[in-house]
């Protein structure tokens, strides 16, 4: 059973901005922030529905980058020509997250904030490059992923601030995603891209706390075994430490596999 | 202006819907689920609930067309758009094509997670009226029968699609 709270339904950003503090909080998709109120973890007074706020969910390119807004749903995304045409990658993440039903209510800027550590989307936005875009009414700042994510369900967005924009520097890398998934998030995912400069750069989710980053010149530099020796998996039950050690190891080669033989 | 949900200030707020193309007006509490709604507000009890994790899909309906997990989706979000449930299906005495080939595919037993099947089933073929039986185990891989075993939901489906397109066996 949900504790109470009052549901306020904005018309657009500015009227968020003037709502939100530690107790008010974004209200999108649910899918995280529901459940987390259901169980008792978290007890906001008041909820800011932004799901009827347009501008949060446009998607547009720009000569530089893709913005994504923050409310597109997940098959929004997935299903949007332009990250069809330029994003082909991230198409097939997007509609590979949950399940159906999490595609259609869940957003992107929902799953970044939650940073649950088992996320496709955050090991792949930090393979693109991507900055996320954070407004109150003290300003806007623009981060990078790993200055957004600081660990697990913790972000640097502070109690004011509102995800507004997903930016994804074009031309976007291309190259594999690959993940084990036998409940409902990813044990591990593996992303492998070749980005615009021409560097091959590896990034690990889900196993680990925060997505681990490694780049080098050519695949070659990739050195699976010394990612293995970084991370520092937990034993839960998707399997033993150990376990998730091995995976990791086999995930990154595959990954590296495929973005070798110039996969999406 | 925050006008829309009619009391910003309040536990509660004011909804106009149609459910199953009747229209529905009055005042939920904001915590009440829309699983919850459908089957204590409106008495309609086709909508289970079970995990109320949006992992098993006995909870699915669909919203303006998409399917939701009613567990974990706010009535008050219902508040100008358009709900199917279960009970919607059929038209009068005639079961929708979805339940005529469930029926004739023995895809149910015990039937619990059967609405749930058939709303995820439905929002598939308005999407992809032509789907290939991968894409009929993809999209329906966050609903749990244990039951089945699967395989006569997957045929149903088939059969089902090939029904409304106008190709179908009978």
């Amino acid at each position: 059973m949900l504790p109470e709270f009052t549901l306020s339904r904005p018309a657009d950003i500015d009227e968020v901005l003037r709502e939100l503090n530690a107790d008010v909080v974004p209200y999108a998709g649910g899918t995280e922030l529901l459940l987390a109120m259901k169980m008792g973890l978290l007890v906001p007074s008041g909820l800011v529905d932004l799901k009827r706020i347009p501008a949060l969910r446009e998607i547009s390119a720009s000569e530089s980058a893709i913005v994504i807004g923050a409310g597109a749903t997940h098959d929004e995304v997935a299903r949007h020509e332009l990250i069809q045409a330029h994003a082909p990658l991230l198409v097939q993440v997007e509609q590979n997250v949950g399940n159906a039903r999490v595609r259609s209510q869940g957003t992107i800027g929902g799953n970044l904030c939650f940073a649950e550590p088992r996320s496709d989307l955050l090991a792949l936005l930090a393979a693109f490059d991507a900055t996320v875009l954070l407004r109150s009414v003290r300003g806007d700042r623009t981060l990078a992923m790993a200055e957004f994510v600081l660990g697990p369900y913790w972000t640097d967005r502070a109690e004011d601030e509102l995800l507004v924009s997903v930016a994804i520097p074009r031309p976007c890398p291309t190259g594999a995603y690959v993940k084990l998934q036998v409940t409902e998030r990813p044990t591990v995912g593996v992303a492998a891209v070749r980005t615009a400069a021409g560097r091959c750069r590896v990034v690990v989710g889900s196993v680990t706390e925060v997505p681990l980053v490694v780049a080098g010149a050519s695949w070659d530099d990739i050195d699976a075994d010394g990612i293995v020796a970084q991370v520092e998996p937990v034993s839960d039950i998707a399997g033993s430490a150990e376990y998730k050690k091995h995976i990791t190891g086999v995930y990154v080669r595959r990954a590296v596999a495929l973005a070798r033989d110039g996969a999406v | 202006m925050s006008s829309a949900t009619g009391s910003a200030a309040g536990s509660t707020s004011e909804i106009a819907t149609t459910v199953n193309g009747a229209a529905y007006r009055g005042s939920v509490a904001n915590r009440t689920t829309l699983a919850a709604y459908l089957r204590d507000e409106l008495g309609l009890k086709g909508t289970k609930v079970s995990c109320e994790l949006q992992v098993c899909g006995v909870c699915s309906v669909l919203v303006d067309g998409r399917p939701v997990s009613s567990c974990t989706y706010l009535a008050a979000d219902i508040d100008g758009r358009t709900v199917e449930t279960v009970e919607g299906l059929a038209t009068g005495e005639r079961m929708h094509e979805l339940q005529r080939a469930f029926v004739r595919n023995f895809a149910l037993q015990c039937g619990f997670c059967t609405p749930g099947f058939l709303m995820m089933s439905k929002a598939l073929l308005e999407r992809n009226p032509d789907p290939t039986e991968d894409e009929i185990r993809e999209y329906l891989d966050g609903n749990i029968c244990r039951c089945t075993g699967y395989q006569p939901i997957i045929a149903a489906v088939l059969e089902a699609a090939a029904e409304l397109r106008g190709v179908g066996v009978d």
